[in-house]
């Protein structure tokens, strides 16, 4: 990205922002409440317009179908999801805007459902689930469709320890997807080769 | 498009009573202007664009009128609810092309309103006396899959707008509600006074009405509004996308997907 910047009015929501990400790299971003972290990672999974400045997936501007094929993201997850169906459904629906094939969107949710052990949030309506369990599905469809780029805000938050140490080991296994973890909590920079820092 | 549409089907299933409760309502509501052509007998076939009575004529005015809402009303519907659980920004990130999502949306009401239409022309026909003895039924095909065509622009252009002003609640149960009584829905436009003929003459649900009562009760004569409602569609449809993706850019330029 280059001078990406976002502004709301008045407000500089996003101060101008030059970063390059390379394939397997993982990003953290600090920075105080209203500091702009998710403000970047809406510009970048392209559900925000930035106001100034270009960014780019690959060779595809954000935004674009393209781009959005791409990158998979977990943001504002405790929301955003269809909390009336199981986990499993939940995540077979978004398989199949990343598949073209039904049977391929069935094999990799259940690949993830075995890889992130989400059996038992699999075969549970989201409505029955604690915050912690939906955030661990918001994560695995993040990972559907074999993305370049994970966008990730605050991904860690409402997950146990062993959910936490899944979540890393998983992006481990993967070691040309890059990363961009928007979080407060230490132990996330830690997992992370490089540290932003936004509104110091 | 089709993930998004048995996405809907997984929620409608998981409100079962819900749904049969809707079926049984088309059946009641049935019944109601059963009752009222009963009590209100003597319009001739001639004022009803050939209906045999009043209740043959508002039968089919209420099987249209729920594909007219399901095109129109529920897919704006639909983009509501969206924006309040949250799942339309989470929609948005995934490769999907606006025209898909909009379409998605509107795929589902659209064939549970099929579903409802034929469940009014089976009751009319197996319990309640209405006859289609002579009835085009490649024409009523014909003439329905244009109606859906011509209206689902209007729907999608419906759903832009609550994408912008997100409560359109009342926009939309308006723009629905005149469709269906411009239209001649529940009685013949001839009764409209004179300075709304012009309009009633050109609203698209006026030439679904014709089209299907013709095909229903006369047979035939039902292929002039079948290509209005088509031409209607060639243009509208491009121009609602147009008007959808402009929306969702919108939205994404004043920050707005993820507010309700």
């Amino acid at each position: 990205m280059r001078g990406l910047t976002r502004r709301f009015g008045d407000l500089e929501a996003l101060p101008p922002l030059d970063l390059a990400l390379d394939p397997g790299e993982r990003l953290a971003l600090r920075g105080p409440n209203g500091s702009g972290k998710t403000t970047l990672l809406r510009c970048l999974a392209g559900t925000l317009i930035p106001s100034g400045g270009e960014a780019w997936i690959g060779s595809h501007r954000a935004g674009t179908l393209a781009a959005r094929e791409l990158l998979g993201a977990s943001l504002a997850a405790e929301r955003s999801f269809y909390l009336r169906l199981t986990g499993r459904t939940n995540l077979l629906l978004f398989a199949r805007m990343r598949h073209s094939s039904a049977g391929e969107a069935r094999r990799q949710t259940e690949e993830l459902i075995e890889e992130l052990s989400l059996e038992e949030i699999a075969a549970r309506r989201l409505d029955a689930c604690s915050t912690g369990m939906v955030q661990q599905v918001a994560f695995a469809r993040a990972l559907l469709g074999d993305p370049i780029l994970l966008l990730l805000d605050e991904p860690t938050r409402s997950l146990d320890r062993e959910a936490i140490d899944r979540l890393w080991a998983a992006l481990d296994r993967r070691p040309r997807l890059a990363a961009i973890v928007a979080s407060h909590r230490p132990d996330d920079a830690d997992n992370c080769g490089r540290r932003l820092e936004l509104g110091a | 498009m089709a993930a998004i549409v048995l996405r809907d089907y997984a929620v409608t299933r998981s409100y079962r009573y819900a749904l049969v409760f809707d079926f049984a309502l088309a059946v009641v509501d049935l019944c109601v202007y059963y009752y009222i052509s009963k009590a209100l007998p003597g319009a001739s076939a001639a004022d009803l664009d050939g209906a045999p009575s009043y209740f043959a004529f508002v039968t089919v005015g209420l099987a249209v009128t729920v594909v007219i809402s399901s095109a129109s009303a529920q897919l704006a519907q639909r983009v509501r609810e969206e924006q309040l659980t949250g799942t339309l920004e989470a929609l948005v990130t995934q490769p999907v092309k606006a025209s898909e999502l909009a379409f998605g949306l509107g795929g589902l009401p659209f064939l549970l309103a099929l579903v409802r239409a034929a469940i009014y022309l089976t009751v009319a026909t197996a319990l309640l006396g209405v006859s289609f003895a002579g009835a085009d039924w490649v024409g009523f095909t014909v003439v329905m899959m244009a109606t859906g065509a011509a209206l689902l622009g209007l729907g999608i252009a419906l759903g832009a707008v609550v994408l912008v002003i997100k409560r359109a609640t009342v926009v939309v149960t308006l723009a629905s509600f005149a469709l269906g009584l411009l239209g001649g829905a529940f009685f013949p436009v001839e009764v409209l006074p004179d300075w709304l003929q012009p309009i009633a003459a050109i609203v698209p649900t006026r030439f679904a009405f014709d089209g299907l009562r013709a095909a229903l009760f006369t047979g035939g004569g039902w292929e002039d509004d079948a290509a209005a409602l088509a031409a209607i569609a060639v243009v509208g449809l491009p121009l609602a996308l147009w008007l959808f993706r402009r929306a969702l850019d919108h939205c994404r330029r004043t920050g707005s997907l993820v507010q309700y």
